[in-house]
């Protein structure tokens, strides 16, 4: 959420990770500097990711398991099929095949496709919402409706925030309840998604 | 020197122009207007705006800031009005709607109401009004309802009129069993709540992971329910995936265990962190327009929406969810919404949110006093 004056959340994170662009990471180091709020947003993003580099490690499961299973039962297959062409060589006496190590370059080649493979398909890469997706969230002065740069608002001027009661439904909708103070009237707005 | 200067110069007189474009321009009042049929309940009495617009790419931005008054024209006394507000069905973010519930407005007394908000529409627009306001619902004190309720207003209302009846009796009986004194405090604890309530952020999106939570592994949880005995519809089972302070396409399986058929059910969700803080998240309504889920049968009511929650600037990292029965629409136009006893039972009075009711008359207690509030309920 963008709030006034303030680097949004994304912002906010990518620079707790170290992965803003260096004006940008420049602009909001400036900005935290001097922003307690600011810097506590980070600290907690900071110490989300602490859980990070459990992730980075590459856990034990089956398909690693299955991916190096493969390459041990290759490599003994490779030996056992030099000792057998070793038997044959001295009992038949054939020449030595050409591209001797064509088939070993197959098969190291295999079992990396196996461990890419098992990589993916371990750790799948999450759908992320792009910066055009609509949101609706609350901002200081209402609810507002945001897809990219453009988007709407429905405002509650003269109301305090901690006198306007929030209502999220999971249909994509955002509603704001709240008491005028120039008719004294309960009025509820409501934003939608889509 | 000027060849190296004109272009700089150039720069700016450009961007400023650019400006000057973007500055907001006052909308007419010729080019609002306001629809009320020939037989609605409610007629113009006066409109005066002070709105603008802005150029914002190939869109128009309104900033509209109306104030209406509205008066009673049926022999019956209103209590909710919903009005559609509209500067182009077809663009994202050209309409939005505003309700008034707990309303009391006797034949041929006045509403005043104000509309503030920003709307979008395509710069180029061929004639016609640049807003139209539409009345889309009415609720009179019977439980009738006039308009053409294309918001779904007639249920929003009369579970609002419910609810304000059922809380106007909660205090009712609390000052007469208690006195003065003990409805003062009920209100102190109710701004208290409201407060409170107000420290969790939810934006809401369709689908997707945002950046700052798409690193975290993400994993399904069940959700534990609270049942009310008297309610129609039973949670069975149900779950959301969650990552982080996101949660995202939750899921819960309902069944009717009334002997009405139902066409809507809504349900409350709440969240709680690691420090077993809990919030009220969001509702998780039906989304089939034509449900219709007869006696003994079960249904799962879906949405593909991610929540994304934070509370003092700071993520809420979801550890539990917790869900109830929040309304119930029975195919007759008949509502459900949970008893005070209920709320206060499962102890969802400190998490929920309070009715428009509650904090119509909280309101009244802050700015007016307790004699003002006795006076208030006197009135019903």
């Amino acid at each position: 959420m963008k709030r006034k004056g303030h680097p949004d959340s994304s912002a906010l994170a990518l620079h707790a990770g170290g992965d803003l662009g260096w004006i940008a990471a420049w602009k909001t180091s400036r900005h935290v500097a001097g922003c307690d709020e600011c810097r506590e947003e980070i600290a907690a993003y900071q110490g989300m990711r602490e859980s990070l580099p459990a992730l980075n490690e590459l856990p034990n499961l089956p398909w690693n398991r299955m991916a190096e299973e493969m390459r041990a039962n290759i490599r003994l297959g490779l030996s056992a099929g030099e000792c057998v062409r070793e038997a044959e060589q001295e009992e038949v006496e054939r020449p030595v095949p050409l591209f001797a190590g064509f088939r070993a370059a197959l098969a190291t080649a295999v079992v990396a496709a196996l461990l890419v493979a098992g990589l993916i398909l371990e750790r799948p890469t999450p759908s992320i919402m792009s910066a055009s997706v609509p949101v609706v969230q609350v901002t200081g002065d209402g609810v507002e409706r945001r897809a990219g740069d453009q988007g709407f608002a429905l405002m509650h001027e003269g109301v305090e925030v901690k006198n306007v009661t929030y209502s999220v439904g999971a249909q994509g909708t955002m509603g704001a309840s709240f008491v005028d103070p120039q008719n004294n009237l309960v009025t509820m707005t409501k934003v939608y998604v889509e | 020197m000027w060849s190296k200067t004109f272009p700089l110069a150039a720069a700016v007189a450009m961007l400023g122009a650019g400006t000057i474009v973007a500055q907001n321009q006052p909308i007419p009042q010729s080019a609002i207007k306001i629809n009320l049929a020939g037989d609605s309940p409610l007629a113009l009495l006066s409109f005066a705006s002070d709105s603008g617009s802005a150029a914002r790419g190939a869109a128009l931005a309104l900033d509209l800031h109306m104030s209406l008054t509205l008066r009673n024209t049926t022999p019956n006394r209103i209590h909710g009005v919903t009005l559609r507000v509209v500067a182009q069905e077809a663009t994202l973010g050209g309409k939005a709607s505003v309700t008034y519930p707990s309303l009391n407005v006797g034949p041929g007394e006045a509403l005043p109401v104000r509309i503030d908000m920003q709307l979008l529409r395509p710069s180029q627009f061929s004639g016609g009004p640049l807003v139209q306001v539409d009345l889309d619902g009415v609720l009179f004190d019977n439980l009738a309802f006039y308009g053409p309720d294309r918001l779904n207003s007639r249920r929003t209302l009369t579970a609002c009129d419910l609810e304000a009846r059922r809380d106007r009796e909660h205090f009712k009986r609390v000052l007469a069993q208690n006195g003065v004194e003990a409805l003062a405090r009920e209100m102190r604890d109710s701004l208290s709540r409201q407060a409170e309530a107000g420290q969790m952020t939810v934006a809401v999106s369709r689908a997707g992971r945002s950046v700052t939570s798409a690193a975290i592994p993400e994993h399904s949880a069940e959700f534990a329910f609270l049942q009310f005995p008297d309610s129609p519809i039973e949670p069975v089972k149900g779950s959301a995936l969650l990552a982080g302070n996101e949660a995202r396409s939750p899921q819960i399986e309902v069944k009717n265990r009334g002997n009405r058929a139902v066409k809507y059910v809504e349900m409350g969700w709440i969240v709680s962190d690691s420090a077993n803080r809990q919030y009220m998240a969001g509702s998780l309504p039906s989304a089939d327009r034509d449900m219709s889920l007869a006696p003994g049968k079960t249904t799962s009511l879906l949405q593909d929406t991610t929540l994304n929650f934070t509370a003092k600037g700071r993520p809420v990292p979801v550890q539990r969810m917790i869900g109830f029965v929040n309304q119930v629409e029975f195919a007759d136009g008949k509502i459900w919404v949970p008893n005070r006893e209920s709320l206060s039972n499962a102890l969802l009075l400190k998490v929920l949110p309070p009715s428009a009711e509650e904090q119509r008359l909280s309101d009244i207690y802050r700015k007016r006093g307790v004699d003002a509030l006795v006076a208030e309920l006197n009135k019903y």
